[in-house]
């Protein structure tokens, strides 16, 4: 009454379709997982400053500020870490990580950048526990929190 | 993509592409068991249909793939995949046709439906790859927008005047032994020039705006001009040239990047409301048009005439059901002619709605939704404007002219005698939708881990980043 | 959909290029695709229901069609189902020629107008086309024998086709109708069955179907002048005359235009010199025994007094006229298995409501002349309505499908309208029972009495102008108290009512109840 045959033509049939549906399911899959890792890879996971003396309350000594891989810092509000310091400048200096490493270079300033009291030219290494001087602002460089 | 010209060029470092790969070969595997499915269906035995096209294609896909893994490149996973099971379909249902469709001879060989397919495919993938790996710089198609726009009009003009007639409408241009839709490569060529000009101005275009009534306010005239005339140029001639598809889809791309430009409803608004003016003065003044939309409302008042095609595509999904008759076993001959008269080029979803049934054609249109969706994922992680807005509007194209033939063909909206993207038989739209994979492509690579630095203002950053990178 | 910032760790923190400018691009640009992502992504919801529309919802509409292109491929060279009547006589079924290709046979002539033809070259027509689907199994019924049928080679679920015809009663019809020109149409009106739906002349659609003969039986039937392949029962327009008072009847009672009891003062005196309306005389003259009584409904109904009816209309007014008559199913098409044309009141395009032209055509209407053209199978459904108590069942011919495995799908009767409600019914009842079986009566329907039933009818006689017979129109049903059968017979020319209409009624009701 049933064809065997038929029977393995309709399997073949649906598995052709249900294939379909494997890709879809597999790209939503990795479509979720992205966003996922997106939403868990939260920004700072390469290193943070932390205020350890500021003129006045602002920004506040602690204060924890998390860095991406090029980080500016400056008064402009278009700055990674805006800093209201006087005597810092628009754009005051730039934090990279580049092959493992953090740079920090002084972008034109005022009153310059300094690290660990000395005056930054050109791209300066920049290592976990180094402190960094923005005018009146002096920060140090923390491993990322895990 | 990175575009400093500044940095040194860094040795391209084969990247594995390991997500790309795994759905490689689920593609490959259920486009094998579709393939096997139609061949059992044709010939009773358990043999595999078009074997030898299949095999070509998969290779053509892991070539791309290879490509893409030994150039280094970070771009995007699933696109190529998810066009890549799109283009397999259409292959498939290519194979399922009836050879003579269309034939080709070359020398002593005579090529068929199937052939001819393939042929394109394997061209648009390499086209698709080519443009994935080489494209590093958007110089090329920012500056020179105004040339590519201007060329792609001219090539329309050209098809107007010297192109070859079918069914009243010149849309084809022969050149020797190759023929082609231009209007197909202007859809590209628009999304550019839109995507370009839009980027340039769009502070312009969104902030010093004019009042016009109460909440609505227009773009200043003057920068809207450029635009609106290259728009309006398109527009008059493929209307003139009674390609109503591209008309649409050309407009309806123009009104995305428009508001993904501007922001502004108001726009949108304001578009939508001079299509539909537009549409009623065209009913009113060609009878070609008011045909298209008598039938597109009640296409059993002419069942044998212009309605014929719409009613045999309704049926064709009525057959289908929800699992669809299999791959072979449809599309029932009437004298040995299929029900559906052009079937592999305006109505494979009608092919594909009986044969695969209601899941098939989900399938389908989630697989088209895919690949929109990477195309505006890629434009919201873009570094810029103009890169965002051709993402976005490379993604809309393919979405828009999707949706205009499926609408047409299930009787949503008016029916156009437009392709559907990848699946449709036509070297033309092949090509021009491997131009908006590549393209897609390019701009989704992630380049190095380290981030691009911000094209403008270059400067004392650049200057940082060299002189690490130097280091 | 992420906004900006989410894949790609370039974009996050800020790039202060732009000194002035707030950070708008970020945030919004990414809000903007999502939202267009979001139309698109409903845009395609929508195309999805769209395929869900027509590969669901309108699936089994679609493919059963007749022109569907899977039931015409399967049409050729596949074995259909029987089509049997209501006592299980085979009407049609298939044989296998020298080539072993099945072709069609039909029981005889009578029931070509109704089930139709299937042949190779001169595709199908009649329940044949209606049905294909199912008879040729295209679309088997239940999901899980459809389902089986995909795993089997061949589709061999076709089904047979019981319709509620009456093979015995359709072959007597056509043979009372002779040579005449005509219909008669019979049906259940409790039900809305189809006994007999004869139409003359007929054709032999063996021959048609048959493959050796089919060639010249086909161009022969198309080119007889008589044209034999239209079915007068349910395609024919004819004008009525008397029988359409009923409808009048309807529209006045309806619309509380007249009592059962009422009178008009004026009508004995018009009998002799003419109703005058608007300057044109209405003119009666047939029931000149009724002398200087004024009718009552039932009486005028008995005499069918033209005067009465006409001032009846009058007084109902062309709008109710039509809202009744459209109740009844005129101007439009009556649901059917088989094609049906639309009756009508009036051409159309007068000023008056209902769009008569002037009262002297709504008079005319009224007593079944003017422009009012019907179909016999609407006559059948007028007197189904009053015999049924007021509900109007729809008409039907098939009746189950019978598929291999001797599964039986039942197609339930529908009831279609409500029309007059009981107590006016009633009325017109007995009105109708006067016309047949009335003293007075009798002399109008001569020959539609069946002994030991009581029959209820109306006869008609439609003047055509000019020379020539008029046609002759009987609609009755039996027995009166609880009626079984609406018939409706219409002979193209026959003369008065009384000659060929009311005794060709009578036959075939004597043979339904067993009567000599």
């Amino acid at each position: 009454m049933i064809d065997p045959f038929y029977v393995l033509l309709w399997i073949l049939r649906l598995a052709f379709l249900a294939g379909i549906y494997v890709v879809l399911w597999a790209i939503a899959r990795a479509l979720l997982r992205d966003i996922r890792g997106a939403a868990r890879d939260p920004v700072g996971s390469l290193g943070r400053l932390v205020v350890v003396a500021a003129a006045g309350e602002d920004p506040p000594a602690g204060a924890d500020f998390p860095l991406d891989a090029v980080t500016t810092i400056g008064r402009d509000l278009g700055c990674g870490i805006v800093l209201d310091d006087p005597f810092a400048s628009t754009e005051h200096a730039a934090l990279t990580y580049r092959g493992r490493a953090w740079y920090v270079e002084d972008l034109g300033s005022t009153n310059g950048t300094f690290v660990n009291g000395a005056p930054v030219e050109g791209p300066t290494p920049l290592g976990f526990g180094d402190e960094l001087q923005v005018g009146e602002v002096r920060l140090r460089l923390e491993r990322p929190r895990r | 993509m990175t575009v400093l010209a500044a940095r040194p060029a860094a040795a391209a470092r084969p990247r594995l592409r390991r997500r790309e790969l795994g759905l490689l070969v689920l593609v490959g595997l259920t486009l094998f068991a579709g393939s096997l499915g139609l061949g059992a269906t044709t010939t009773g035995r358990l043999v595999p249909a078009g074997a030898g096209h299949l095999a070509v294609y998969l290779a053509a896909l892991l070539a791309v793939h290879a490509a893409l893994v030994l150039g280094g490149r970070r771009a995007d996973e699933i696109l190529l995949p998810a066009v890549g099971l799109l283009g397999g379909i259409g292959l498939l249902l290519a194979l399922r046709l009836p050879q003579d469709l269309v034939t080709q001879r070359y020398g002593g060989l005579e090529l068929g439906l199937a052939d001819l397919q393939l042929a394109w495919l394997v061209l648009a993938l390499g086209v698709a790859g080519f443009l994935g790996l080489v494209v590093r710089s958007d110089r090329w198609l920012r500056l020179y927008k105004y040339t590519w726009a201007l060329g792609g009009i001219a090539l329309l003009l050209l098809t107007f005047a010297l192109g070859e007639d079918t069914n009243g409408s010149r849309l084809t241009l022969s050149i020797g032994p190759f023929s082609g839709q231009p209007s197909e490569l202007l859809k590209v060529i628009l999304v550019v020039f839109f995507a370009a000009y839009l980027a340039e101005n769009r502070p312009l275009l969104a902030d010093a705006r004019i009042r016009v009534l109460g909440p609505i306010s227009v773009p200043p005239p003057r920068y809207l001009l450029p635009i609106l005339a290259m728009l309006g140029l398109a527009l008059s001639i493929v209307v003139v040239q009674r390609d109503l598809g591209a008309a649409l889809l050309f407009y309806a791309t123009f009104l995305v990047l428009l508001y993904a430009a501007t922001g502004r409803l108001s726009d949108v608004g304001l578009g939508l409301v001079l299509v539909v003016v537009g549409g009623i003065v065209l009913y009113f003044l060609y009878p070609h048009v008011r045909t298209r939309i008598d039938i597109w409302l009640d296409p059993w008042a002419d069942p044998l005439g212009a309605g014929y095609q719409t009613i045999q595509a309704l049926h064709a999904f009525a057959r289908g059901g929800i699992f669809g008759t299999g791959l072979g076993a449809g599309l029932p001959a009437i004298g040995g002619q299929l029900p559906i008269p052009a079937v592999h080029t305006d109505f494979p979803l009608a092919a594909l709605g009986e044969e695969l049934g209601l899941v098939g054609v989900l399938g389908v249109l989630g697989l088209y939704l895919v690949v929109v969706e990477r195309g505006l994922r890629i434009g919201a992680a873009a570094a810029d404007d103009f890169r965002a807005l051709l993402s976005v509007g490379l993604a809309a194209v393919v979405a828009v002219q999707a949706f205009i033939i499926a609408g047409g063909v299930l009787k949503l909206v008016p029916l156009t005698g437009i392709t559907l993207p990848f699946i449709s038989y036509g070297g033309s739209s092949l090509l021009a939708n491997a131009l908006v994979v590549g393209l897609l492509l390019a701009l989704s690579d992630r380049g190095d881990p380290e981030p691009p630095p911000p094209p403008r203002p270059p400067g004392r950053v650049a200057r940082l980043l060299h002189a690490g990178g130097a280091r | 959909m992420s906004a900006a910032g989410g894949m790609n760790r370039g974009t996050t923190g800020a790039f202060g290029g732009r000194a002035a400018q707030p950070d708008r691009r970020e945030r919004p640009l990414g809000g903007r695709i999502a939202r267009i992502g979001l139309v698109l992504a409903l845009a395609f919801g929508g195309l999805a229901l769209g395929a869900g529309y027509w590969g669901v919802l309108r699936a089994d509409e679609l493919a059963s069609d007749p022109t569907d292109a899977g039931v015409v491929a399967a049409s050729r060279g596949a074995v259909r189902g029987r089509i049997l009547d209501r006592d299980g006589r085979v009407l049609a079924s298939s044989k296998r020629d020298a080539n072993g290709e099945p072709y069609r046979v039909y029981a005889d002539p009578s029931i070509s107008g109704v089930v139709g033809y299937a042949s190779r070259q001169y595709g199908s027509a009649g329940l044949e086309r209606e049905y294909a689907a199912e008879l040729l199994g295209v679309r088997p019924d239940d999901p899980v024998s459809r389902l089986f049928a995909k795993l089997r080679p061949q589709a061999g679920s076709r089904s047979d086709l019981r319709t509620s015809l009456s093979l015995t009663l359709q072959r007597l019809a056509v043979r009372l109708l002779g040579d005449d020109r005509g219909a008669v149409v019979m049906l259940d009106p409790r039900t809305g069955d189809v006994l007999v739906l004869a139409s003359t002349p007929t054709f032999d659609a063996s021959a048609i179907a048959d493959p050796a003969t089919s060639a010249a039986a086909f161009a022969a039937v198309q080119a007889d002048p008589a044209r034999p392949l239209v079915n007068r029962a349910t395609l024919g327009r004819y004008v009525p005359g008397s029988v359409f008072k009923l409808v009048t009847a309807t529209a006045a009672l309806g619309s509380n235009a007249i009592t059962p009891n009422t009178t008009f003062a004026e009508q004995p005196a018009a009998e002799k010199s003419g109703l005058l309306v608007s300057g044109f005389r209405v003119r009666d003259g047939h029931h000149a025994f009724t002398g200087s009584t004024a009718l009552d409904l039932l009486g005028a109904t008995e005499v069918s007094c033209n005067i009465y009816f006409a001032l009846a209309g009058l007084r109902t007014g062309g709008a109710e006229l039509t809202a009744w008559a459209d109740r009844l199913g005129f101007d439009a098409q009556i649901p059917f298995d088989l094609p049906t044309a639309a009756s009508q009141l009036t051409n159309g395009g007068g000023n008056l409501p209902g769009g008569f032209g002037d009262d002297v055509e709504l008079a005319n209407a009224a007593y079944g002349q003017g422009e009012v053209l019907v179909t016999p199978l609407q006559m059948a459904l007028v007197g189904a309505s009053i015999a049924n108590g007021g509900l109007l069942m729809k008409p039907r011919l098939a009746a189950a499908f019978v598929d291999a495995s001797g599964n039986v799908r039942r197609l339930e009767p529908e009831p279609w309208r409500l029309v007059l409600p009981s107590v006016s019914n009633e009325a017109l009842r007995q009105a109708m029972i006067r016309a047949v079986e009335g003293e007075h009566g009798r002399l109008f329907t001569t020959g539609a009495q069946v002994p030991g039933v009581v029959v209820a009818g109306k006869s008609g006689t439609a003047q055509l102008g000019g020379t020539g017979e008029p046609h002759s129109w009987f609609v009755g049903f039996a027995p009166a108290e609880n009626p079984e059968v609406v018939i409706a017979v219409l002979v193209e020319r026959g003369g008065r009512g009384g000659e060929r209409a009311a005794p060709l009624a009578g036959d075939v009701l004597r043979a339904y109840f067993g009567k000599p």
